[in-house]
């Protein structure tokens, strides 16, 4: 994927423009297999297998309560990220997930007054804040239990390829999908275009990188013009091209890939059902519950339920064996 | 013979724009037919392609009067997806008509969109992938595609609809010359196996005149010249030499004070083959060398590149050890492959890139210790796409924005600005938006903008992208003037006739490194890719010609 940025410079030192691209790399060394499609992964495997898999280990992440089940699940998913080697694609959703959760787990203490624990009391006025062990725990928790699932979804999102997502959400809308693939499709166009429109204006003399931040802003003002026009030109381009290959016919039909079904999407489909089975029988029966308030609850004991070993181990054989490459 | 497509009375005006587009325009497309439209920029090829398929009206609005027909259906009442099945667009931008992200899904978009049953779709992109020689990108990422690449996924998008009518709008105006060889390549086998029709709007008549059945001239939305090539040849001899491939030029020339239009004697060739079988067969006439002005000895250094590595990767450079110097007075022109590194090279010689090795002096200062700000005053840089720089409502706002920035005063503003307004004829576009001004007028507006403040170095990136041959000359002229005038212009072009005609030195860069660098006809002459159609067919009866105005006819010895 072409990656474009262009850099701030500073007074010591002069901006550079950071420009990365295929376009670069000189045709003779480009030659070569190139698309191979992706043999091992996720993204190997049958999209609706895969979003099922996701799709389970997303519901258990946010069904799970108990403090060590909840850092379990979070380092299976960040697991399953490394297995597939998104790791580092999926640090922006990180940064989201530890930002917010960071808010929840500091936030969530100083409402949360069920614990009989108290470290801290403090009486401001109106505004009493009881920190307790309790409120502590729930707060950390909680934010982990977010995390584990924006990084589900972030597996989702970085594993599977946008036109096999797109070919999922075809099934639910179209339109949705459309726009999905667009939006992948075009928005490294965009940051092109951004680094493009600001070194233009650099080298025409405008200073972009110096002066207080306010200056700054003030002086990049003018490019959200010229970027602006040039996202409007593209998309008339676009919805045009479009048009002109039959978008918006009556009838639209669906290419089925020909990708097909193995023993890995097959595990990967009972994997999720079982996990989703297991974590809907651990809430129904009361099993999977588990309580901060006042005391905390044991959490050792409930890693030996049946459920919890049903759902950990249909979560980790399938991820095992997409991993490894096993068709 | 039953016409594919036909035109009546059809007069167009885009929503809010004073002059129509198309006006008046009648005419027929036979079968199997290959059409090459030309014409100046705004002269109406897109929108004439366009009002063939029903983008005009249905899509781009506006007033709309007489009838077009595609087959048995009237684009007023059928629109543009109605037509999809018949009538294949392919644009000039690769990025801008791509929607998907793998090739493959890319190619069956549009046979979803036609409700193709799912196996059927398997089959139609196999064939397409195969016919245009993408099975070994089949899986690609669109984004890791380069951009000839994408525009034969574009084409192979389009084919495998299979439709009666081929439009190709300036298909190759985004791409180096080997993707347009490559591309006109596949649509020239796509005529001749399958007798497609094709209407193909271009301007790089020297690729494509050849395979040409049939030319429209169009200017100012009017259909000027319907004609078979040979007799559009003919036409353009008297007054319209530029629109010519340059053998066609040479063997005008010929033609001068003889009777035209009879016989073989008359023939005008379109490639170098055809001009050597002329040649060969000729009469008492044979090419000589012609006396030209020479180009004035270069003056001081601007700049110099010493010892330069760059790339984005440090373990894989794109260039390493490239020593350059540039001098008051060259016209330089920077050539190499696609990706070879030439607008990376030059990004490095104002600042906007910094060498992984090496340094570059401007005027004697070191490039490094300068913001791009203070470079700019020395070294003026425009980029291939003129729509990057136009921030301001006015051309005159413009241009005052880029002297502001330098730091000039009032005074001095007022008379830079008068000079460039008139160095490249802007005086009539001072109060118009540049954003509404058509592509070769965009391009005169943004070199006005760098290059106001009478650098000592300006470079261009692909100047001629996407320009029309009258353009072409007016900007050549341009720069033959500054570097009279004691400026170093350093041009990066793929155009080969354009480095022929205006450069006095040319570098190649390739495998690393700088291949060659010297005067542009020890460099141009002999060269298999980078060398001039001209040079090509005299490089053995007169080495070192480049293009025709180094030629004259003479009589044969006896």
């Amino acid at each position: 994927m072409a990656l474009v940025a262009s850099s701030a410079g500073t007074a010591a030192a002069p901006e550079r423009s950071l420009v990365t691209d295929a376009a670069h790399t000189p045709r003779s060394r480009r030659r070569g297999a190139r698309g191979a499609p992706p043999t091992r992964g996720l993204a190997a495997r049958r999209p609706a297998a895969a979003a099922a898999y996701v799709g389970a280990l997303a519901f258990a992440a946010l069904a799970v309560v108990n403090p060590v089940q909840v850092g379990v699940l979070l380092a299976l998913t960040v697991a399953v990220l490394a297995l597939n080697g998104r790791l580092r694609e999926a640090l922006p959703y990180a940064r989201v997930a530890l930002a917010v959760g960071l808010f929840l787990a500091l936030l969530n203490p100083l409402f949360s007054r069920g614990g009989l624990d108290v470290l801290w009391e403090s009486d401001l006025g109106p505004l009493t804040i009881t920190l307790t062990a309790q409120g502590i725990a729930f707060g950390v928790v909680t934010a982990a239990r977010l995390a584990a699932v924006v990084l589900a979804f972030a597996l989702f999102t970085v594993a599977l390829d946008p036109d096999d997502q797109l070919g999922l959400l075809s099934a639910v809308s179209f339109r949705s999908g459309l726009v999905l693939s667009l939006a992948s499709r075009l928005f490294p166009v965009l940051s092109r275009d951004a680094a493009r429109i600001a070194d233009a204006q650099r080298a025409r003399g405008v200073e972009l990188d110096r002066g207080t931040r306010r200056d700054r802003v003030r002086v990049r003002i003018p490019l959200l013009s010229a970027l602006l026009t040039r996202s409007l030109e593209r998309a008339v381009d676009v919805a045009a091209a479009m048009e002109a290959r039959g978008y918006g016919s009556a009838r639209r039909s669906r290419w089925v890939h020909r990708r097909p079904w193995r023993a890995t999407d097959a595990a990967l489909v009972a994997g999720a059902a079982l996990a989703a089975s297991a974590m809907l029988g651990g809430l129904v029966t009361g099993a999977a519950a588990y309580d901060f308030f006042p005391l905390l609850d044991d959490p050792w004991p409930q890693l030996a339920d049946a459920w919890w070993i049903l759902l950990l181990t249909a979560l980790v054989v399938p991820a095992v064996m997409v991993a490894g490459g096993r068709r | 013979m039953t016409s594919i497509a036909r035109f009546e009375r059809v007069t167009y005006t885009y929503p809010g724009a004073p002059l129509p587009a198309l006006r008046d325009v009648s005419l027929s497309v036979e079968p199997a037919e290959v059409i090459l439209v030309l014409g100046g920029s705004g002269s109406g090829k897109s929108t004439f392609l366009r009002a063939l398929n029903g983008l005009v009206p249905h899509f781009h609005g506006g007033s709309f009067a007489g009838r077009v027909t595609v087959d048995e259906f009237d684009t007023r009442t059928a629109r543009p997806h109605d037509l999809a099945r018949r009538v294949g667009l392919v644009f000039q931008d690769p990025e801008d008509q791509t929607v998907m992200t793998t090739v493959e899904r890319e190619i069956a978009f549009g046979l979803e969109n036609l409700g193709v049953e799912s196996r059927a779709i398997t089959r139609l992109v196999e064939e397409a992938l195969v016919s245009l020689g993408l099975s070994y990108l089949r899986h690609a990422p669109l984004a890791e595609l380069s951009g000839g690449e994408l525009q034969k996924v574009a084409l192979a998008g389009v084919i495998a609809t299979q439709p009666h009518l081929l439009l190709l709008d300036e298909p190759t105006s985004q791409l180096d010359p080997v993707s347009s060889e490559e591309l006109l390549s596949a649509v020239r086998r796509l005529s001749e196996d399958t007798g497609a029709t094709i209407v193909l709007a271009e301007h790089r008549v020297e690729r494509c005149l050849h395979l040409a059945t049939r030319v429209l001239y169009m200017e100012d939305g009017m259909v000027t010249v319907d004609a078979a090539p040979q007799e559009f040849a003919h036409w353009a001899v008297d007054g319209h030499r530029e629109l010519l491939p340059p053998v066609a030029r040479l063997f005008a020339r010929r033609l001068n004070g003889r009777a035209k239009g009879r016989g073989e004697a008359a023939h005008l060739p379109m490639t170098v083959k055809d001009a050597r079988h002329m040649l060969d067969r000729s009469d008492a006439l044979t090419p000589a060398r012609r006396a030209v002005a020479g180009d004035g000895a270069p003056g001081d250094v601007v700049l110099q590149a010493s010892g330069l590595t760059v790339g984005y990767a440090r373990e894989a450079p794109l260039l390493e050890n490239v020593t350059l110097r540039l001098r008051r007075g060259e016209l330089v022109a920077l050539m190499g492959e696609n990706g070879a590194g030439k607008s990376t090279l030059v990004r490095h010689f104002n600042g906007l890139l910094q060498p992984q090795r090496g340094s570059v002096t401007l005027l004697g200062r070191d490039v490094a210790a300068l913001s791009v700000a203070e470079a700019a005053r020395s070294c003026a840089l425009l980029g291939q796409n003129p729509n990057d720089y136009f921030v301001r409502d006015t051309v005159a706002e413009e241009i005052d924005h880029t002297l502001a920035h330098l730091g000039f005063d009032q005074r001095q503003r007022g008379a830079l600005a008068a000079r460039i307004v008139a160095e490249l004829d802007l005086a009539d576009f001072l109060e118009r938006d540049p954003r509404a001004l058509s592509g070769g007028e965009r391009t005169r507006v943004a070199l006005a903008a760098v290059a106001c403040g009478d650098p000592a170095l300006v470079i261009l990136d692909e100047p001629t992208r996407g320009m029309d041959p009258t353009r072409k000359l007016g900007l050549a002229a341009t720069l033959r003037r500054w570097v009279a005038a004691g400026r170093c212009v350093l041009v990066v072009t793929h155009d080969v006739e354009f480095a022929a005609r205006c450069a006095t030195r040319v570098v190649v860069l390739g495998d690393g490194g700088v291949l060659a660098d010297g005067p542009a006809h020890d460099v141009l002459n002999g060269s298999l890719f980078f060398s001039t159609q001209v040079n090509r067919l005299l490089r053995h009866a007169l080495p070192g010609i480049l293009h025709e105005d180094e030629v004259c006819w003479e009589a044969s010895p006896a």
